[in-house]
Protein backbone atom coordinates (compact mmCIF):
# COMPACT_ATOMS: atom_id res chain seq x y z
CA UNK A 1 0.00 0.00 0.00
CA UNK A 2 1.53 3.15 -0.89
CA UNK A 3 1.72 6.39 1.36
CA UNK A 4 -1.25 8.29 -0.37
CA UNK A 5 -3.50 5.61 -0.09
CA UNK A 6 -2.36 5.22 3.29
CA UNK A 7 -3.03 8.91 4.42
CA UNK A 8 -6.24 8.89 2.60
CA UNK A 9 -7.66 5.89 4.69
CA UNK A 10 -6.38 7.46 7.72
CA UNK A 11 -8.09 11.06 6.65
CA UNK A 12 -11.36 8.86 6.21
CA UNK A 13 -10.89 7.59 9.60
CA UNK A 14 -11.15 10.61 11.13
CA UNK A 15 -13.63 12.28 9.24
CA UNK A 16 -16.38 10.02 9.34
CA UNK A 17 -16.67 9.76 13.28
CA UNK A 18 -17.56 13.49 13.33
CA UNK A 19 -20.14 12.94 9.94
CA UNK A 20 -21.31 10.34 11.74
CA UNK A 21 -21.64 12.40 14.88
CA UNK A 22 -23.71 14.95 12.82
CA UNK A 23 -26.00 12.58 11.41
CA UNK A 24 -27.10 12.07 14.87
CA UNK A 25 -27.38 14.90 16.09
CA UNK A 26 -29.59 15.84 13.41
CA UNK A 27 -31.91 12.86 14.15
CA UNK A 28 -32.44 13.87 17.80
CA UNK A 29 -33.70 16.93 16.34
CA UNK A 30 -35.99 15.98 14.16
CA UNK A 31 -39.21 17.74 15.41
CA UNK A 32 -38.32 18.89 17.72
CA UNK A 33 -36.63 22.25 16.51
CA UNK A 34 -37.04 24.52 13.52
CA UNK A 35 -34.98 23.71 10.13
CA UNK A 36 -32.57 26.52 11.14
CA UNK A 37 -31.80 25.46 14.06
CA UNK A 38 -30.82 21.99 13.68
CA UNK A 39 -28.85 23.11 10.95
CA UNK A 40 -26.74 25.41 12.98
CA UNK A 41 -26.82 23.44 15.90
CA UNK A 42 -25.22 20.54 13.76
CA UNK A 43 -22.38 22.64 12.54
CA UNK A 44 -22.07 24.11 16.28
CA UNK A 45 -21.86 20.43 17.78
CA UNK A 46 -19.59 19.23 14.54
CA UNK A 47 -17.29 22.21 15.58
CA UNK A 48 -17.66 20.82 19.40
CA UNK A 49 -16.99 17.41 18.99
CA UNK A 50 -14.08 18.40 17.14
CA UNK A 51 -13.00 20.33 20.06
CA UNK A 52 -13.09 16.56 22.30
CA UNK A 53 -16.46 18.74 24.14
CA UNK A 54 -19.45 17.19 24.59
CA UNK A 55 -22.35 17.25 22.48
CA UNK A 56 -25.34 15.98 24.97
CA UNK A 57 -26.04 19.23 26.39
CA UNK A 58 -25.79 21.25 23.04
CA UNK A 59 -28.43 18.94 21.52
CA UNK A 60 -30.45 19.05 25.08
CA UNK A 61 -30.26 23.01 24.94
CA UNK A 62 -31.84 23.45 21.72
CA UNK A 63 -34.24 20.76 22.76
CA UNK A 64 -34.93 22.90 25.32
CA UNK A 65 -35.47 26.13 23.74
CA UNK A 66 -37.68 24.60 20.99
CA UNK A 67 -39.92 22.88 23.70
CA UNK A 68 -40.36 26.37 25.75
CA UNK A 69 -40.91 28.38 22.03
CA UNK A 70 -37.91 30.66 22.24
CA UNK A 71 -37.19 32.07 18.61
CA UNK A 72 -34.62 30.45 16.43
CA UNK A 73 -32.01 33.23 16.64
CA UNK A 74 -32.08 33.27 20.44
CA UNK A 75 -31.70 29.34 20.62
CA UNK A 76 -28.98 29.35 18.19
CA UNK A 77 -27.08 31.67 19.99
CA UNK A 78 -28.14 29.96 23.46
CA UNK A 79 -26.42 27.14 22.25
CA UNK A 80 -23.27 28.99 20.82
CA UNK A 81 -22.73 30.26 23.91
CA UNK A 82 -23.12 26.93 25.81
CA UNK A 83 -20.25 25.56 23.29
CA UNK A 84 -18.11 28.74 24.24
CA UNK A 85 -18.52 28.17 28.46
CA UNK A 86 -17.73 24.77 28.08
CA UNK A 87 -14.78 25.18 25.99
CA UNK A 88 -13.73 27.51 28.55
CA UNK A 89 -14.04 25.42 31.28
CA UNK A 90 -12.50 22.42 29.23
CA UNK A 91 -9.47 24.94 29.08
CA UNK A 92 -9.80 25.91 32.95
CA UNK A 93 -9.98 21.81 33.47
CA UNK A 94 -6.71 21.49 31.49
CA UNK A 95 -5.19 24.28 33.00
CA UNK A 96 -5.73 22.06 36.81
CA UNK A 97 -4.03 19.41 35.12
CA UNK A 98 -7.03 17.71 33.61
CA UNK A 99 -5.93 16.00 30.51
CA UNK A 100 -8.95 13.95 28.67
CA UNK A 101 -12.20 15.24 31.39
CA UNK A 102 -15.47 13.55 31.16
CA UNK A 103 -18.26 15.16 29.49
CA UNK A 104 -20.40 15.49 33.12
CA UNK A 105 -17.33 17.23 34.26
CA UNK A 106 -17.00 19.60 31.71
CA UNK A 107 -20.60 20.31 31.28
CA UNK A 108 -20.31 20.96 35.41
CA UNK A 109 -17.74 23.77 34.53
CA UNK A 110 -20.02 25.23 32.53
CA UNK A 111 -22.72 25.32 34.87
CA UNK A 112 -20.49 27.13 36.97
CA UNK A 113 -19.20 29.58 34.74
CA UNK A 114 -22.63 30.09 33.90
CA UNK A 115 -23.42 31.27 37.41
CA UNK A 116 -20.23 33.99 37.62
CA UNK A 117 -17.49 31.87 38.85
CA UNK A 118 -14.43 32.77 36.79
CA UNK A 119 -12.55 29.49 35.02
CA UNK A 120 -9.79 30.17 37.86
CA UNK A 121 -12.37 29.58 40.25
CA UNK A 122 -13.31 26.58 38.09
CA UNK A 123 -9.39 25.89 37.74
CA UNK A 124 -9.26 25.68 41.73
CA UNK A 125 -12.36 23.71 42.20
CA UNK A 126 -10.97 20.72 40.19
CA UNK A 127 -7.50 20.92 41.72
CA UNK A 128 -9.26 20.17 45.12
CA UNK A 129 -11.53 17.93 44.06
CA UNK A 130 -9.27 14.80 44.69
CA UNK A 131 -11.12 11.56 45.05
CA UNK A 132 -13.89 11.00 46.82
CA UNK A 133 -14.56 13.97 45.45
CA UNK A 134 -15.65 14.25 42.05
CA UNK A 135 -14.88 17.46 40.20
CA UNK A 136 -18.43 17.89 38.58
CA UNK A 137 -20.20 17.39 41.98
CA UNK A 138 -17.66 20.06 43.51
CA UNK A 139 -18.20 22.38 40.74
CA UNK A 140 -22.08 21.69 40.85
CA UNK A 141 -22.46 22.42 44.24
CA UNK A 142 -20.55 25.45 44.08
CA UNK A 143 -22.50 26.57 41.12
CA UNK A 144 -25.49 25.79 42.80
CA UNK A 145 -24.95 27.98 45.83
CA UNK A 146 -23.79 30.89 43.60
CA UNK A 147 -27.55 30.48 42.26
CA UNK A 148 -28.73 30.58 45.79
CA UNK A 149 -27.42 34.26 46.36
CA UNK A 150 -23.87 33.41 47.71
CA UNK A 151 -21.26 35.25 46.88
CA UNK A 152 -18.95 32.86 44.57
CA UNK A 153 -15.67 33.72 47.02
CA UNK A 154 -18.01 32.37 50.33
CA UNK A 155 -18.87 29.71 47.53
CA UNK A 156 -15.72 28.39 47.07
CA UNK A 157 -14.80 28.75 50.72
CA UNK A 158 -17.54 26.82 51.44
CA UNK A 159 -16.72 23.50 49.66
CA UNK A 160 -12.88 23.37 50.54
CA UNK A 161 -13.95 24.18 53.77
CA UNK A 162 -15.51 20.65 53.75
CA UNK A 163 -13.08 19.21 51.90
CA UNK A 164 -10.65 19.71 54.11
CA UNK A 165 -12.81 18.63 57.05
CA UNK A 166 -12.85 15.38 55.24
CA UNK A 167 -16.72 15.48 54.96
CA UNK A 168 -18.55 12.89 52.57
CA UNK A 169 -19.57 14.05 48.75
CA UNK A 170 -22.72 13.43 50.14
CA UNK A 171 -22.53 16.02 53.03
CA UNK A 172 -21.38 18.52 50.00
CA UNK A 173 -24.72 17.73 48.07
CA UNK A 174 -26.94 18.53 51.14
CA UNK A 175 -24.94 22.65 51.47
CA UNK A 176 -27.65 23.98 49.04
CA UNK A 177 -30.22 22.33 50.87
CA UNK A 178 -28.55 24.24 54.54
CA UNK A 179 -27.95 27.39 53.01
CA UNK A 180 -31.60 27.41 51.87
CA UNK A 181 -32.56 26.37 55.22
CA UNK A 182 -30.22 29.46 56.72
CA UNK A 183 -32.26 31.71 54.40
CA UNK A 184 -35.51 30.25 55.67
CA UNK A 185 -34.46 31.38 59.46
CA UNK A 186 -33.39 34.78 58.60
CA UNK A 187 -29.80 34.98 57.40
CA UNK A 188 -28.61 35.76 54.47
CA UNK A 189 -27.11 33.29 51.55
CA UNK A 190 -23.49 34.57 52.78
CA UNK A 191 -24.43 34.50 56.37
CA UNK A 192 -25.76 30.74 55.98
CA UNK A 193 -22.71 29.92 54.15
CA UNK A 194 -20.50 31.41 56.66
CA UNK A 195 -21.94 29.71 59.35
CA UNK A 196 -21.70 26.37 57.63
CA UNK A 197 -17.83 26.66 56.70
CA UNK A 198 -17.26 27.79 60.34
CA UNK A 199 -18.64 24.74 61.82
CA UNK A 200 -17.28 22.59 59.14
CA UNK A 201 -13.77 24.11 59.86
CA UNK A 202 -14.43 23.19 63.85
CA UNK A 203 -15.11 20.02 63.07
CA UNK A 204 -19.20 20.30 64.00
CA UNK A 205 -21.90 19.03 62.49
CA UNK A 206 -23.14 21.51 59.62
CA UNK A 207 -26.49 23.28 61.28
CA UNK A 208 -27.07 26.64 59.52
CA UNK A 209 -28.99 29.52 61.33
CA UNK A 210 -32.72 28.87 61.30
CA UNK A 211 -32.19 24.80 60.98
CA UNK A 212 -31.43 24.28 64.35
CA UNK A 213 -35.15 23.78 66.04
CA UNK A 214 -35.57 21.17 63.87
CA UNK A 215 -32.48 19.63 62.25
CA UNK A 216 -34.51 19.52 59.17
CA UNK A 217 -33.30 21.26 56.14
CA UNK A 218 -36.03 22.36 53.92
CA UNK A 219 -36.14 20.23 50.80
CA UNK A 220 -39.50 20.29 48.47
CA UNK A 221 -38.37 17.50 46.87
CA UNK A 222 -38.03 14.95 49.50
CA UNK A 223 -39.91 11.51 48.83
CA UNK B 1 -39.08 -47.92 63.33
CA UNK B 2 -37.34 -44.97 64.77
CA UNK B 3 -39.57 -42.74 62.60
CA UNK B 4 -42.47 -43.53 64.82
CA UNK B 5 -40.90 -42.12 68.05
CA UNK B 6 -41.66 -39.01 69.39
CA UNK B 7 -39.35 -36.37 68.97
CA UNK B 8 -38.10 -35.98 72.80
CA UNK B 9 -37.33 -39.56 72.35
CA UNK B 10 -35.49 -39.09 68.87
CA UNK B 11 -33.75 -36.55 70.85
CA UNK B 12 -32.64 -39.37 73.59
CA UNK B 13 -31.48 -41.91 71.12
CA UNK B 14 -29.40 -38.45 69.24
CA UNK B 15 -27.91 -38.39 72.90
CA UNK B 16 -29.44 -34.36 73.09
CA UNK B 17 -31.41 -35.81 76.48
CA UNK B 18 -31.06 -38.36 79.08
CA UNK B 19 -33.81 -40.80 79.69
CA UNK B 20 -34.28 -38.50 83.35
CA UNK B 21 -34.68 -35.67 81.21
CA UNK B 22 -38.49 -37.20 80.08
CA UNK B 23 -41.88 -36.91 81.24
CA UNK B 24 -42.73 -40.31 82.85
CA UNK B 25 -45.23 -41.23 80.15
CA UNK B 26 -42.34 -41.70 77.64
CA UNK B 27 -39.37 -42.93 79.79
CA UNK B 28 -41.27 -46.81 78.56
CA UNK B 29 -40.87 -45.60 75.28
CA UNK B 30 -37.39 -44.16 75.42
CA UNK B 31 -36.33 -47.21 77.05
CA UNK B 32 -37.37 -49.56 74.66
CA UNK B 33 -35.89 -47.46 71.63
CA UNK B 34 -32.46 -47.53 73.83
CA UNK B 35 -32.67 -50.70 74.08
CA UNK B 36 -33.72 -51.69 70.24
CA UNK B 37 -30.53 -49.32 69.17
CA UNK B 38 -28.01 -51.44 71.84
CA UNK B 39 -28.79 -54.18 70.27
CA UNK B 40 -27.82 -53.36 66.88
CA UNK B 41 -25.17 -55.18 65.53
CA UNK B 42 -22.46 -52.83 64.92
CA UNK B 43 -19.96 -55.43 63.60
CA UNK B 44 -18.17 -54.52 60.09
CA UNK B 45 -19.79 -56.33 57.35
CA UNK B 46 -17.58 -58.36 55.56
CA UNK B 47 -17.93 -59.30 51.85
CA UNK B 48 -17.23 -62.31 50.00
CA UNK B 49 -14.38 -62.11 46.96
CA UNK B 50 -16.98 -63.64 44.73
CA UNK B 51 -19.46 -60.18 45.36
CA UNK B 52 -15.95 -58.14 44.89
CA UNK B 53 -14.68 -59.54 41.65
CA UNK B 54 -18.72 -59.57 40.24
CA UNK B 55 -19.35 -55.42 41.22
CA UNK B 56 -15.68 -54.56 39.68
CA UNK B 57 -16.47 -56.84 36.38
CA UNK B 58 -19.68 -54.42 35.98
CA UNK B 59 -17.81 -51.29 36.86
CA UNK B 60 -15.04 -52.32 33.73
CA UNK B 61 -17.78 -53.67 31.43
CA UNK B 62 -19.28 -49.77 32.02
CA UNK B 63 -16.21 -48.05 31.27
CA UNK B 64 -15.09 -50.04 28.20
CA UNK B 65 -18.26 -49.43 26.42
CA UNK B 66 -17.85 -47.85 22.93
CA UNK B 67 -20.27 -44.73 24.13
CA UNK B 68 -18.07 -44.11 26.54
CA UNK B 69 -14.55 -44.49 24.47
CA UNK B 70 -16.30 -42.11 21.40
CA UNK B 71 -17.18 -39.62 24.52
CA UNK B 72 -13.85 -39.72 26.27
CA UNK B 73 -12.21 -39.65 22.36
CA UNK B 74 -14.43 -36.73 21.70
CA UNK B 75 -14.28 -35.02 25.38
CA UNK B 76 -10.48 -35.58 25.87
CA UNK B 77 -8.07 -32.04 25.00
CA UNK B 78 -5.40 -32.23 22.41
CA UNK B 79 -2.96 -30.14 21.25
CA UNK B 80 -3.63 -28.09 17.93
CA UNK B 81 -0.96 -26.71 15.47
CA UNK B 82 -2.75 -23.97 13.38
CA UNK B 83 -0.07 -22.41 10.70
CA UNK B 84 -1.42 -19.01 8.61
CA UNK B 85 0.03 -17.78 6.25
CA UNK B 86 -1.36 -14.04 4.72
CA UNK B 87 0.16 -11.50 3.06
CA UNK B 88 0.95 -8.57 4.66
CA UNK B 89 -2.09 -6.25 3.07
CA UNK B 90 -4.54 -8.41 4.76
CA UNK B 91 -2.89 -7.76 8.34
CA UNK B 92 -2.89 -3.61 7.14
CA UNK B 93 -6.34 -4.24 5.93
CA UNK B 94 -7.77 -5.96 9.50
CA UNK B 95 -5.85 -3.82 11.81
CA UNK B 96 -7.42 -0.44 9.84
CA UNK B 97 -10.99 -2.25 9.92
CA UNK B 98 -10.77 -3.00 13.17
CA UNK B 99 -9.28 0.80 14.43
CA UNK B 100 -12.07 2.17 12.14
CA UNK B 101 -15.06 0.34 13.96
CA UNK B 102 -12.79 1.19 17.27
CA UNK B 103 -12.94 4.62 16.58
CA UNK B 104 -16.43 4.94 15.70
CA UNK B 105 -17.32 2.81 19.05
CA UNK B 106 -15.34 5.43 20.83
CA UNK B 107 -16.37 8.64 19.48
CA UNK B 108 -20.00 8.44 18.05
CA UNK B 109 -22.27 10.10 20.91
CA UNK B 110 -25.26 8.21 22.64
CA UNK B 111 -28.20 7.63 21.09
CA UNK B 112 -30.64 9.92 23.03
CA UNK B 113 -28.94 13.19 25.34
CA UNK B 114 -29.14 14.02 28.50
CA UNK B 115 -29.20 12.88 31.69
CA UNK B 116 -31.34 10.46 31.28
CA UNK B 117 -28.33 8.94 29.03
CA UNK B 118 -25.47 9.35 31.44
CA UNK B 119 -26.56 8.08 34.52
CA UNK B 120 -29.06 4.81 32.98
CA UNK B 121 -27.04 2.71 34.68
CA UNK B 122 -27.61 3.67 37.90
CA UNK B 123 -30.58 3.55 40.02
CA UNK B 124 -33.56 6.31 39.94
CA UNK B 125 -34.95 7.77 42.87
CA UNK B 126 -38.61 9.20 43.66
CA UNK B 127 -39.15 12.61 43.57
CA UNK B 128 -42.30 14.66 44.20
CA UNK B 129 -42.61 17.71 42.38
CA UNK B 130 -45.64 19.95 44.23
CA UNK B 131 -47.02 23.44 42.48
CA UNK B 132 -49.38 25.97 43.87
CA UNK B 133 -51.20 26.69 41.08
CA UNK B 134 -54.61 27.83 41.58
CA UNK B 135 -57.13 28.41 38.67
CA UNK B 136 -54.72 26.39 36.30
CA UNK B 137 -56.20 24.21 34.32
CA UNK B 138 -53.41 21.60 33.80
CA UNK B 139 -49.87 21.32 34.86
CA UNK B 140 -47.19 19.42 34.17
CA UNK B 141 -43.32 19.35 34.61
CA UNK B 142 -40.72 19.25 31.96
CA UNK B 143 -36.71 19.25 32.32
CA UNK B 144 -33.69 17.46 31.39
CA UNK B 145 -35.39 14.08 32.57
CA UNK B 146 -37.83 13.87 29.74
CA UNK B 147 -35.72 15.70 27.39
CA UNK B 148 -38.36 19.32 28.27
CA UNK B 149 -41.14 17.32 27.18
CA UNK B 150 -44.12 18.94 28.14
CA UNK B 151 -46.99 16.93 28.43
CA UNK B 152 -44.54 13.53 29.32
CA UNK B 153 -45.00 14.04 33.25
CA UNK B 154 -48.56 15.77 34.44
CA UNK B 155 -49.26 16.55 37.79
CA UNK B 156 -52.13 15.67 39.36
CA UNK B 157 -54.38 18.33 41.64
CA UNK B 158 -55.13 17.51 45.30
CA UNK B 159 -58.53 18.19 45.21
CA UNK B 160 -59.50 22.36 44.60
CA UNK B 161 -56.61 23.50 46.99
CA UNK B 162 -54.92 24.68 43.86
CA UNK B 163 -51.85 22.04 44.68
CA UNK B 164 -50.33 20.08 42.06
CA UNK B 165 -48.58 16.88 42.65
CA UNK B 166 -46.58 14.45 40.90
CA UNK B 167 -43.89 11.74 41.68
CA UNK B 168 -41.48 10.85 38.92
CA UNK B 169 -38.40 8.27 39.37
CA UNK B 170 -35.72 10.20 38.29
CA UNK B 171 -31.77 8.58 37.36
CA UNK B 172 -29.11 9.92 39.70
CA UNK B 173 -27.66 13.17 39.09
CA UNK B 174 -28.36 16.87 38.80
CA UNK B 175 -31.64 17.80 36.36
CA UNK B 176 -32.95 20.83 35.68
CA UNK B 177 -36.84 21.39 35.07
CA UNK B 178 -39.66 24.07 35.26
CA UNK B 179 -43.15 23.03 35.69
CA UNK B 180 -45.93 24.24 32.33
CA UNK B 181 -49.09 25.97 33.24
CA UNK B 182 -51.88 25.30 31.23
CA UNK B 183 -49.11 24.17 28.34
CA UNK B 184 -47.32 27.43 27.58
CA UNK B 185 -46.80 29.10 30.74
CA UNK B 186 -43.09 28.16 32.43
CA UNK B 187 -42.80 28.32 35.86
CA UNK B 188 -39.50 27.75 38.41
CA UNK B 189 -40.30 25.88 41.01
CA UNK B 190 -40.61 28.22 43.75
CA UNK B 191 -39.26 26.04 46.34
CA UNK B 192 -35.76 25.22 44.69
CA UNK B 193 -33.16 27.39 43.49
CA UNK B 194 -33.03 28.10 39.88
CA UNK B 195 -29.99 29.35 37.23
CA UNK B 196 -30.48 31.14 33.90
CA UNK B 197 -31.75 29.31 31.21
CA UNK B 198 -29.60 30.73 28.79
CA UNK B 199 -32.58 32.21 26.70
CA UNK B 200 -33.56 35.10 29.58
CA UNK B 201 -35.89 32.94 31.17
CA UNK B 202 -34.87 30.19 34.52
CA UNK B 203 -34.59 26.58 35.07
CA UNK B 204 -35.07 24.95 38.93
CA UNK B 205 -32.29 22.34 40.07
CA UNK B 206 -32.78 19.22 41.75
CA UNK B 207 -30.18 16.83 42.61
CA UNK B 208 -30.94 13.03 42.95
CA UNK B 209 -28.30 11.24 44.64
CA UNK B 210 -28.81 7.60 45.14
CA UNK B 211 -29.54 8.66 49.39
CA UNK B 212 -32.16 10.59 48.23
CA UNK B 213 -33.20 13.77 46.40
CA UNK B 214 -31.05 17.34 47.13
CA UNK B 215 -32.96 20.81 46.58
CA UNK B 216 -29.79 21.65 44.64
Amino acid sequence: MNRCSLLLRLIVLAVVPGALAGQDVAKQLDGRVSPDVRKAVVTIAADAAARGLPVAPLVEKAIEGGAKGVPADRVIAAVRTLAGRMGDAMSALRAAGVVAPSGDVVEGGADALNVGLTSSDVRDLVRVSRPPYDASLTLRVAATLVALGVPPDQALQLVNAMIKAGRSPGDLLTLPAEVQAGVGGGATPGQAAAGLARAAAAGRPPVPPGQAKTGKPVNPHRP
Amino acid sequence: MIAGYHPLVKQVLDGELSLADLPPELRAEAEEAVRLVQAADRAPVILSSAVEDRVMAVVRGHAASPARRAWRWINAPRDIELRLRVRPWVLWGGALAAAAVLALLLTRPTSSPGPETRVASRDSVLVRFVLYAPGARRVAVAGTFNQWDRSAAPLVPAGTSGVWTTTLALPVGQHQYAFVVDGERWVVDPGAPAVNDGFGRRNSLVAVTAHGTRAL
